[in-house]
This record gives C-alpha cells, sequence and structure tokens, in this order.
C-alpha cells in the first residue's frame, strides 16, 4: 500500500476534483432512488425484488410513450415543451410504475410469502427475464430508441467558477476572433457561389482559403478550449440538477411517510415483525401492496428522469444495470433501512466517479462491489443495518 | 481475524487419516485405468482435436488452413442458408435488423428465380448474443443441412461458429464482424465488412488530415470487443501520423451515465474525441458532452449507423463524423433500390435500424450470387463459389473476395451527421490507406 | 470388504462413462452430442451449487465466478503450453491435469468467498458472491492476457465427451456420499441452525468454508471441461445471468436435492434448445402471432391460478384433483385460440409474426415462474431418487419407508 501510494496518486489532477464529487453526487442520487424500492419490500418481505431493475425499465418505456403522446415523437419538430409536460411524464412513470409492481406483488409473489424465500427470489428471477424478453416482443428497442429531447426544457449547463481563468487567456480569445470571422466569411462566401463544392473536397484554388478559414478556427477553438480549461469550476447540468432536486424531495416525501403516518407505522410494524403486526391489527397485505406501489413509483420516477434529462438510451435491458447497482447500494447501507439505502446511493456514485477521476474508469463497475465487500466485512449487516442471523 | 483459531483443517485431516489413504489408492488406480484407456480413447480426443492448429496470432501468412470436410448437398427443391443472428440479448436490435436484410436478400433472389427450379431458404437460429448459444445454433444449422452459414454479427460469436463450419465443411459469411484476425480460423470464412484494420485508421486520416486534429480523447467500450479493437487502430495510426491521444476512458455498454468520464477528458483539453462504441451509448454521451462544455469534434466508427442517431444524439451530434460502409443519400443504384425494397417490405421500419440491415442483406446475396456461379449445389463448390466472388455489387460497396482471404478491401465513406440525415463528406478507397 | 465396493464402483462409474461416450458418439449428431457435453457441465455446476446452497444452507449467486476462474486458468495455461509454445503433452492425462489445476484455482477463490461467509448471512453473502462475480468478470474483461473483452481463443480442443460425464458423476457421488456420512450430517445441521449445531459441537466455520471449496472446484473442473471443448471462452459466457440460471437449476429442482438439480439442470439445459427446433406440421420454422403469444400469456396465468387455487385448498383425493388439474390444462389449451381469435382486432398485435425460435426465452422465464409457483419447494424438494421408490412406482411392495412422497 506504501509503495503504491505515490503510484496511485502521481497522475491526480484535483482540479477536477469538486467537478467530480458533484459528479458523484447526481449519480448516486438516482442509485439511490432505485435503492429506496430494493430496500423498501425487502424491508417488510424479505425479498430481493429482482424484478424492481425492470419495473425501472417500463417507467422508461412509459415516459417515451407519454412524450409521443405529447407529439414529442422522434421525427417530430415540436421544439416548445414546458415543465408541465416533464410532470405529466414523471407521473405517468410513477402510476403505471406502481401499477406493475402491485401486479407484480399480486400475482407472482404473494402466492409464494408463505414459502421458501429462495422460491419467491426464483420467481423474482424468473418475473425479471420474462419482461426483459418479453418485452423486447412487444416493445420498440430495434433500434433502441430515446426519447426526444427537445420535450426537456431544461438542456445545457452553468459553470460555477470557482478559480477563474488567467485574463491573458481571455485576451487570446478576443485577439483570435475577428481573424477566424473574417476567414469563414470568406470560405463561406466561396462555397456559395460553389455548389458543387464541400469542406472536404475544394479545388485547388480554393484551397489556401479553405485552410485559412480552419486554421484560425484552430487557433480560436484553441484558445476557447484554454479559458474553460485553465481555472477550476464546477459544470452542473440543469437536468442532473432537476434530478437531484426531484429526488430529494420524493425522499423528503418518504421519510414523512414512513415516520410521520400511522400506514408508515404499520410499515414499520411489519417490517420488525410480519406476524405481531398482524396480531396488532395491521392488514399486512394492504401494507406490502403500499410499500410496492411507493418503492415501484420511485424507480418509476427514476426511470423517467434519467431517460428524459439525461437521455439515456431506452431498451428492454435498461433497469440491468442500474438495478444490480442499486441493490448494492441498498445492500451497502444496510437493506431493509431506508436513509441507509439513501447513504449507499450516495456512497456508490461517489466511488465510482472517484474511481473514474483517478484514471481507473475500466475499473468502475467492479469498484461497487470492491467498496461492498469491504464495508460488509467490516460491518457485516451495511452501513446502517443490523445483522441478524437468518435463514435462506 | 479469520475465525481459524480452532485448527479446524487439522482435525479433519487427522479424522479421515486412514480414508485419505485410501482415496489415494482409489485415485491411483482410476488413474492408471484411464492411462490404459487413453491409448484406445485417444482418437475420439483427436477427431475433436479437428481446429486446432491455426496459424498463430496475427501472422502475416495469408495462408488459411484449408477446410477438408465434404460439408451439405442440397435435397430436393430447397436450398437451404443458415442465418445466425441474435434474437434475444442486448445485441438483438442488430441481430433482428440483419435477419430482416438477410429475408429481404432471400425473397428477392427466388423472385427472380435465381437457381431455376429451385427455392432458397433461410433457416434462423438465434446466438441470444452469446458465443457458446451461437455456436449451438450453427452446429444445429449444420446438422439441418444447410449449404452456408451468414453471421454472426459480433466477432466473439462468428469466432465460435466459424470451428464447427470447418469442421464440417461448411462456408461462414461474417456480417458485422470486423476482428482483424478473425479470417485466419480457415479458409471457410469470409466477411462483407471491413476490418478494425481499416475502419481505424480511415478515422485517424480523416481527423489529422481533414479535420487538422492534434490532441484526441478516446472513449471506449470496454464491452464489446468492437469498441477496443476500433480504438486500438484508431489509436495507432493517429499517434503514427503524429497526433496525440491525450486520454482513453472506458464505461461498459448499457451504461449512459459519462459524466465522470467527460469531467477527466475535458481536464485533457483535447480537440477531438472519437467515440467507437455502439450509438445507444454514444448519443447520449454526445449530448453529455456537449452539456459538459466539451464542444470539440466528435467521431466514431459505423456503430453509430442507426436511423435513431439524430435523436438518440440529439442536437450535440449533429456536426459530427463517422465512418460508414454506404450512405442513405447516396445515388448509387444499389442504395437506392435497398432503400426502396426494404421501405415496401418493412412499412414500419422504413429504413433500416442499423448498418446491419445492408450488411445482412449484402451477405446473403453474396451467398446466393456464388450459388449461381457455383459448380454444384454443395458446400465445398459454394465455398470456392465465394472465394472467387470479384466486383460484386453490394450495398455496402463493391465486395471482392478473390484472394483477399476472406478479407475484401472495401470503401469506406466518412458522413457528417446533419437533421437531414447522412451528408457525405469524404471517401476512402482500399488503397488510400497505408498500414 | 466395503473399500472393494467402493473402487468398484469407481471402476463401473469410469467404464460406464466409456461405454455412453461410445453411445453417444455413434448414435448422435454433434449438435445433439454438445446439447450432452453442455448439460453435463450443468449437471456438475448445478449439483455443486445444491452442495453450498441447498445442503449447507450458504446463500451463494455467484456460482458462474468459479467456473470462470477454472475456465480462465485451465484455458490460459492450456493456451500458453500447447498452442504458444508448441508442447504436444498427451491429451487425456493433460487435461486430467488442467482439471485438478483448474478445480485448485477455483477452490482458492471458493476459500476466499467463504471467508465473509464466516461473518455474512444470507442476503448479505448472496451480494457478496454476486459481487466477487462481476469484479472477475471485470478483471478478465480488462487483462490482454486473457483476452480483454474478446476472448481467450486458440485453447486445444481435447476435451472427450466422457470426460465431462464423469465429472458430473464424480460431483453427483461426492455430494452424494458426503451427505450420507456423519460428517456431512453436519453440513445439514448448519444449513438448519447455525447456533444449535455449534452448541452440538460442529465447526460451523469449517463446514461453511468446505463447503465453498467443494463445490467451486467442481465448478473449476466444469470450466476446465468447457474451456477444451469450446477452444475459445469469452467473458460473457460466465455472466451474471449464467449464475443465476445455475440457481434456478438449485432451487427448482428442490434446494438440497441432488436428484432435484440434476433433473432440473437437465430440464432446463434442454428446454432451450428444444424450443429453438420447434416446427410445423410442413417442417418448416414455427411462426407464431402476437395475438397467440398474448393469448398464451393470459391462459397461462388463467391455468395456474386455478389450480393453485385447488393445490392451495387440498380436497379430493389426489387422483380426482389430478383429473380437474387435466381438465383446466386442456380448458386452458382450448380457450387460447378463442383469446386469439378475440385479440384479433388489436392490428398491432395481429400483425406480428414472430418465429419460436425467438420465444425461447419468454418460454423459459414462464416455465421458469409457473413451475416455482406450483412447486414452490422445488420438482424434488428435498427428496432424493431412490430405488425403493422407484419399487413403489411400478406397484411393487414397499422397500423401507423412505420412498419419495410426491
Amino acid at each position: 500500500m506504501i509503495y503504491l501510494a505515490p503510484h496511485l496518486l502521481a497522475g491526480l489532477d484535483f482540479r477536477t476534483l469538486p467537478e467530480q464529487l458533484v459528479n458523484g453526487l447526481f449519480l448516486g442520487a438516482i442509485y439511490a432512488l432505485i435503492a429506496l424500492g430494493y430496500t423498501m419490500v425487502y424491508g417488510v418481505l424479505r425479498l430481493i425484488n429482482f424484478a424492481h431493475g425492470e419495473v425501472y425499465m417500463l417507467g422508461a418505456y412509459t415516459a417515451l410513450f407519454v412524450s409521443y403522446y405529447l407529439g414529442f415523437g422522434p421525427a417530430s419538430n415540436a421544439t416548445h415543451s414546458s415543465a408541465v409536460n416533464l410532470l405529466i411524464m414523471l407521473f405517468a412513470s410513477m402510476t403505471v410504475c406502481a401499477l406493475i409492481g402491485v401486479i407484480i406483488e399480486r400475482f407472482a409473489y404473494r402466492p409464494m410469502r408463505n414459502h421458501s424465500r429462495i422460491a419467491s427470489l426464483i420467481t423474482a428471477i424468473g418475473i425479471s427475464l420474462l419482461l426483459q424478453y418479453g418485452g423486447a416482443l412487444f416493445l420498440p428497442n430495434s433500434p433502441p430508441p430515446s426519447i426526444n429531447e427537445q420535450v426537456n426544457p431544461y438542456r445545457g449547463s452553468t459553470s460555477l467558477v470557482i478559480v477563474g481563468a488567467s485574463q491573458a487567456d481571455k485576451n487570446a480569445v478576443g485577439a483570435a476572433e475577428p481573424a477566424a470571422a473574417t476567414a469563414k466569411k470568406a470560405f463561406d462566401d466561396y462555397l456559395a457561389s460553389h455548389p458543387m463544392e464541400s469542406e472536404f473536397q475544394v479545388s485547388k484554388a480554393a484551397e489556401p482559403l479553405r485552410d485559412a478559414a480552419r486554421d484560425t478556427q484552430v487557433k480560436l477553438d484553441n484558445a476557447k478550449r484554454k479559458v474553460a480549461t485553465s481555472g477550476v469550476s464546477i459544470t452542473i447540468r440543469y437536468g442532473e440538477l432537476i434530478i437531484f432536486g426531484t429526488s430529494l424531495v420524493l425522499m423528503i416525501i418518504l421519510t414523512y411517510l414512513v415516520m410521520f403516518t400511522k400506514r408508515g407505522r404499520a410499515m414499520r410494524a411489519v417490517s420488525h415483525d410480519f406476524d405481531s403486526a398482524a396480531l396488532m391489527g395491521v392488514n399486512v397485505n394492504s401494507i406490502i401492496t403500499f410499500t410496492f406501489v411507493i418503492g415501484s413509483a420511485l424507480a418509476g420516477a427514476g426511470a423517467m428522469m434519467q431517460a428524459t434529462l439525461k437521455g439515456s438510451t431506452i431498451s428492454t435491458f435498461f433497469g440491468l444495470l442500474p438495478g444490480v447497482k442499486a441493490f448494492v447500494a441498498a445492500v451497502l447501507g444496510g437493506i431493509g433501512n431506508i436513509p441507509g439505502a439513501v447513504l449507499g446511493g450516495l456512497l456508490m456514485g461517489l466511488a465510482e466517479t472517484t474511481v473514474i477521476w483517478m484514471g481507473y474508469s475500466r475499473y468502475a463497475d467492479a469498484i461497487a462491489f470492491v467498496v461492498l465487500i469491504v464495508v460488509l466485512l467490516l460491518k457485516p449487516g451495511g452501513l446502517l443495518g443490523s445483522a441478524k442471523v437468518e435463514k435462506v | 481475524m479469520l475465525g481459524l483459531h480452532s485448527h479446524w483443517w487439522w482435525n479433519r485431516l487427522n479424522f479421515t487419516k486412514d480414508k485419505f489413504f485410501k482415496l489415494a489408492l482409489a485415485t491411483v488406480a482410476v488413474a492408471g485405468l484411464i492411462g490404459c484407456g487413453s491409448g484406445g480413447s485417444d482418437t475420439s480426443a483427436g477427431t475433436t482435436t479437428g481446429g486446432t492448429d491455426k496459424p498463430a496470432d496475427g501472422g502475416n501468412a495469408k495462408k488459411r488452413p484449408e477446410m477438408t470436410a465434404a460439408g451439405n448437398t442440397a435435397k430436393g427443391d430447397e436450398i437451404l442458408i443458415g442465418l445466425v443472428a441474435s434474437q434475444n440479448g442486448d445485441l438483438r436490435p442488430w441481430g433482428v435488423d440483419c435477419i430482416a436484410g438477410a429475408q429481404l436478400a432471400v425473397d428477392e433472389f427466388n423472385k427472380a428465380n435465381g437457381i431455376p427450379g429451385k427455392k432458397v431458404v433461410l433457416r434462423i437460429g438465434d446466438s441470444a448474443s452469446k458465443p457458446e448459444q451461437g455456436k449451438s445454433a450453427a452446429e444445429k444449422l449444420i446438422g439441418d443441412g444447410v449449404l452456408a452459414i451468414v453471421g454472426e454479427v459480433a466477432s466473439g460469436i462468428t469466432a465460435q461458429m466459424a470451428e464447427p463450419a470447418f469442421e464440417k465443411g461448411i462456408p461462414d459469411v461474417a456480417v458485422g464482424a470486423t476482428k482483424t484476425t478473425l479470417t485466419d480460423i480457415g479458409n471457410n470464412v469470409f466477411r462483407v465488412c471491413y476490418t478494425d484494420a481499416f475502419q481505424g485508421p480511415v478515422m485517424a486520416n480523416f481527423a489529422y488530415n481533414e479535420l487538422k486534429l492534434r490532441n484526441v480523447a478516446l472513449m471506449t467500450d470496454k464491452k464489446q470487443p468492437y469498441s477496443v479493437g476500433l480504438s486500438e487502430s484508431f489509436k495507432a495510426t493517429f499517434e503514427k501520423l503524429g497526433g496525440k491521444i491525450v486520454d482513453e476512458q472506458f464505461y461498459e455498454s448499457p451504461q449512459t451515465q459519462f459524466a465522470a468520464q467527460l469531467t477527466n477528458v475535458k481536464a485533457k483539453n483535447p480537440d477531438g474525441l472519437f467515440m467507437s462504441g455502439y450509438f445507444p451509448e454514444t448519443g447520449p454521451m454526445a449530448k453529455q458532452a456537449k452539456e459538459a462544455g466539451l464542444n470539440v469534434k466528435m467521431m466514431g466508427g459505423d456503430g453509430w449507423d442507426s436511423s435513431e442517431i439524430l435523436n438518440t444524439g440529439g442536437e450535440a451530434i449533429l456536426g459530427q463524423f463517422f465512418c460508414n460502409h454506404y450512405n442513405n443519400l447516396e445515388d448509387r443504384p444499389e442504395v437506392k433500390d435497398f432503400l426502396s425494397k426494404w421501405k415496401a417490405a418493412y412499412p414500419k421500419n422504413p429504413v433500416p435500424a442499423t448498418t446491419m440491415g445492408a450488411l445482412g442483406y449484402d451477405a446473403v446475396a453474396l451467398v446466393c450470387d456464388a450459388l449461381k456461379r457455383s459448380k454444384s449445389l454443395d458446400s465445398k463448390a459454394l465455398r470456392d463459389a465465394i472465394d472467387d466472388t470479384e466486383n460484386f455489387k453490394g450495398v455496402s460497396g463493391n465486395i471482392t473476395l478473390k484472394g483477399n482471404g476472406g478479407n475484401p478491401p472495401k470503401r469506406a465513406i466518412v458522413v457528417k451527421l446533419t437533421p437531414q440525415g447522412q451528408a457525405f463528406a469524404k471517401a476512402y478507397e482500399p488503397g488510400d490507406i497505408k498500414n | 470388504m466395503f473399500w472393494l465396493k467402493r473402487l468398484a464402483s469407481m471402476v463401473v462409474a469410469v467404464l460406464g462413462c466409456f461405454v455412453v461416450d461410445s453411445l453417444i458418439r455413434h448414435s448422435f449428431g454433434d449438435y445433439e452430442q454438445r446439447i450432452i457435453v453442455l448439460a453435463a457441465l450443468y449437471v456438475t455446476l448445478a449439483v455443486s451449487l445444491n452442495l453450498i446452497n441447498g445442503i449447507t444452507g450458504q446463500f451463494s449467486i455467484g456460482h458462474a465466478a468459479f467456473y470462470q476462474v477454472g475456465a480462465y486458468t485451465a484455458g490460459f495455461i492450456s493456451r500458453r503450453y500447447i498452442h504458444d509454445l508448441g508442447h504436444h503433452p498427451p491429451p487425456i492425462p493433460w487435461l486430467i491435469g488442467m482439471i485438478f489445476l483448474a478445480a485448485a484455482a477455483a477452490s482458492l477463490a471458493g476459500f476466499v468467498v467463504g471467508l465473509p461467509s464466516l461473518r455474512l448471512k444470507g442476503d448479505y453473502l448472496a451480494i457478496v458472491t454476486l459481487g466477487f462475480g462481476e469484479i472477475i468478470r471485470i478483471v478478465v474483461q480488462n487483462t490482454d492476457e486473457l483476452g480483454g473483452s474478446y476472448a481467450l481463443d486458440n485453447i486445444p480442443k481435447i476435451q472427450p465427451i466422457w470426460l465431462t460425464l464423469l465429472l458430473a458423476v464424480t460431483c453427483i457421488a461426492v455430494c452424494r456420499n458426503l451427505i450420507k456420512t456423519a460428517r456431512g450430517l453436519t453440513f445439514l445441521a448448519v444449513r438448519e441452525d447455525e447456533v444449535a449445531s455449534s452448541a452440538m459441537g460442529v465447526n460451523v466455520t469449517g463446514v461453511k468454508v468446505t463447503a465453498f471449496i467443494i463445490g467451486s472446484a467442481f465448478a473449476g473442473a466444469a470450466g476446465a471441461l468447457l474451456a477444451h471443448y469450446e477452444g475459445l471462452i469469452t467473458p460473457t459466457t460466465f455472466a451474471m445471468d449464467v449464475s443465476f440460471i445455475i440457481l434456478t437449476m438449485v432451487v427448482l429442482g428442490g434446494t438440497g436435492s441432488i436428484t432435484g438439480s440434476v433433473f432440473a439442470a437437465l430440464f432446463l439445459s434442454y428446454l432451450p434448445e428444444y424450443l429453438r427446433g420447434l416446427k410445423n406440421a410442413k417442417g418448416d420454422p414455427l411462426v407464431v402471432s402476437g395475438t397467440a403469444i398474448i393469448a398464451g400469456l393470459i391462459c397461462v396465468v388463467l391455468a395456474v391460478v386455478f389450480i393453485k387455487k385447488i393445490l392451495d385448498a387440498g380436497r379430493g383425493s389426489p387422483k380426482s384433483r389430478g383429473f380437474t388439474y387435466v381438465g383446466i390444462i386442456v380448458a386452458a389449451m382450448c380457450l387460447e385460440p378463442l383469446f386469439s381469435a378475440l385479440l384479433h382486432p388489436v392490428k398491432s398485435l395481429a400483425a406480428m409474426q414472430i418465429e419460436a425460435g425467438q420465444l425461447r426465452m419468454v418460454i423459459f422465464a414462464v416455465t421458469l415462474v409457473v413451475l416455482m409457483l406450483l412447486r414452490p419447494q422445488g420438482v424434488f424438494a428435498h427428496h432424493e431418487f431412490s430405488w425403493s421408490f422407484v419399487r413403489k412406482l411400478f406397484g411393487g411392495r414397499n422397500g423401507p419407508t423412505t420412498g419419495v412422497a410426491a
């Protein structure tokens, strides 16, 4: 370790660290949102809901279809969107996912409730395979579609400047601009009068014109990039900011539901002891349904935001990777523990971006598991959970 | 710490000492038996060893092992052609497209009465995006009596399929497998696409000479051999030309969150970004790069080719370049013809979803063309006919397999993405690129 | 006398494998042989996971990792020695050496994974095993010496069928003999109650780690055979879904039942291949319409719901219930075309023409869910195959009363 330390630290670029930490938090927010679904279901049923990732996938498809309905098809030229459209999509995804979650629980998990947990687990895997492969037959996935970005009015990003670029660099941009503009205009004028030629296929005579345009443009671009990269700043994408904010709001609502309502108390009771809760007059079935509604709706919200605000491509395997990572996040935080899931999710996001920041992006997906194993060896119940003796 | 203080293994050994002795005895006995038996069983091992004496990796020797087995012969009035493609799993979009293109070629051939009195029938085997399943599918098709196999889209699966095909004497025409060493497996392996050793250098040349880029960063999909190979060949040529690869970041499909990788890339201040993966990932990547403030030229390979790329990549992908086999707007008759036929056959998806539509069509059309020239309707004659293919006018360009060891030298087109589709930027003939 | 018997049974096993091998090679084509070899490997994998999961009760869901470790270890060394360096060792002894090496490497991995099991329980252990599998896969994918994401190729293909069969038989024999001994009972004790068994003097730690070591050693050996059978192995061959399928075999057959694992492994590896070959009456590949698929799903759901109701109520004699089940299934099959016709107006569904081969993963998943719903304890539950049951089945007198109650 001591030998490795200087080697590991050598190539690190501390200027990007703040931005990477923000990236990590934003990444973790989605993991946390999905992890909540895993952890809640686990809390009441002691079941790893392997189909949760597929519920998430169906949420993304719902968002896709609603966006078509709203007039933002793949080929549409619609450009005017508003937050209302996003809210409609969000609501639709959450509703559909909640419904699907309840259906899965009713038909696949409830009949298994009195049998061994591993049998329920296999049923969950079966449902997951069914939705993945069956979905591929009926849902558009060839080519994998994505939601028209025009439906999202909040594109682009802003830069929080911590240390600005030097004035000399900024001046260089100003100096390069006029030359580039003149050269570009000259070449554009030439092209306008010669329709059969393009930037890459010009007659010999026009080559100096083209090269001038190119070279001045390259100079300008270089100067601009120097400004953009010389200081320390944090680029914040609006879309990710919205995701983070929405996730926080949803988590606060969830906390309120679980901690301060009667239903939430019943849920905690069921989670604590299934049979005693039933004896105390808690309607266990309705509580479990409620749990699936909440957990699946959160997944739906995450899926919609991922597909719309981050522009992820949708396929029937959309939920596979986030599902596994969120599951790891849930276990990391202590499965069954709601704050644990959030903590686990954020930690996973941070761990991943940190590893990428250190230059090991090829191992980014493995690091989640390494962190998990290390944490579990030190604290077998997860960060906030408590280890209990369970039988498979 | 590990809770091993009880020395349970010692207890165990002591407990079973005599048993161990006897077990060792039994093992020796069994080993002796096998030793005696191996004389007889050597032949059984030998038959399965068939295709192992392949040439060394990456050898320049064009001499490919020759297939010796008899292969299949057409029976009755049906000529079976096998197609292995992914109908399930994460390569499904490419597989389904490939099947659609292949079916189109077969229907067209039969309509034109290509082999008088006989009908070409396409048999499809699902590889489920997995090499071992692809091999099972190929074995099944060969058992069903196909004369030739077409496929697969991915190199790893093709390599697995090509081996049983070699042992049984069945030609295999790969659709989109670009791994350069793939055709070394045997003289039964052909492809209709160009190799990694061509596409990467094309883009490197284009980036260096046309776009005047000097500092390029790479984004590689570590899970897809296609992407890894393409990045490697791009890197090699670009550095040879004098450019600098400032950074290489990795991701794993179907991952679509690249913020952290892009932040790293941005800090290295590149003037170009080469994204060698497939469009479901590179589209969102372009969007996120733009949002990260990376105003650089982005480039990619034929994995970008899709009817969906403009939607997947949004505004960020406009004005970026990639290397393609053909161009939808091109006015070559083959392309126009193919696109209109496709539109008529598949009104729901009026243009091929991925580049495999055209390549699948070409591969099957090439096999059908060879059938016409084949001396007899059996695998061996068909292989020779395929090997003799000269100047076959495919949608993806002219294909000449004669004397090329299975790898047709093909033209590559660099296209620029515009709101209307793919605008022609520059064409590279096989001779233009010197490795 | 006992050891003579044991030795004789070993000889019989080896000879049996030779005989079956030659039978297979003479009566089947390459495709069928391939299915048999892969099925035998899956039997080994399922039975060895059953030792960890079913018999010892340690929830491991990353068995493909050990399979991968074995395959890459053996594959890498064989390729290096035979292909790269050009040596020609006698194939069978070399392969057997490789099997032991792969088993050793995999059991080392099993030991490493087994260590957390000292501290972790249930689902926490499960996720660690899963994570270990992913770590191995990603490391292999990033190691160019191992072929990276493409493949480790040029492994000599020197694997005869009988060795695969022998491995499966050995694995079954070891597991069966283990649970018949006093030592094996401690495994079962650990599964039933760790605290109680440790109070009875069972070395819980030792048992758990031993189970992991033996189980992963067999998976590694299976990997070595796979590597030498395929000649080319890729990281996707050992992805997470392979682990899930192995786990499914164990649970579907009945957790803890070796017989169950064997049958489930055979069934689940044959099913997708059977579906691959579905043909219509004319001999062309079967094509199904979208409406038929949806109608089929509805009928399956209905049938399962009804059967489940009767099953749970548990009234009537087994015979009369059996008739009801058959009735329900027949009714569902009759209703299917009706539903399909009802759905016909849905244009987009009716226009869909899906080749049956494409449906095989869907049918696989449906079969899984249906079997689990109807028989959650697994097909064989915790029972084993026994001759007395066979005798009973054929109307003979009951032997010792340990027959299968299924």
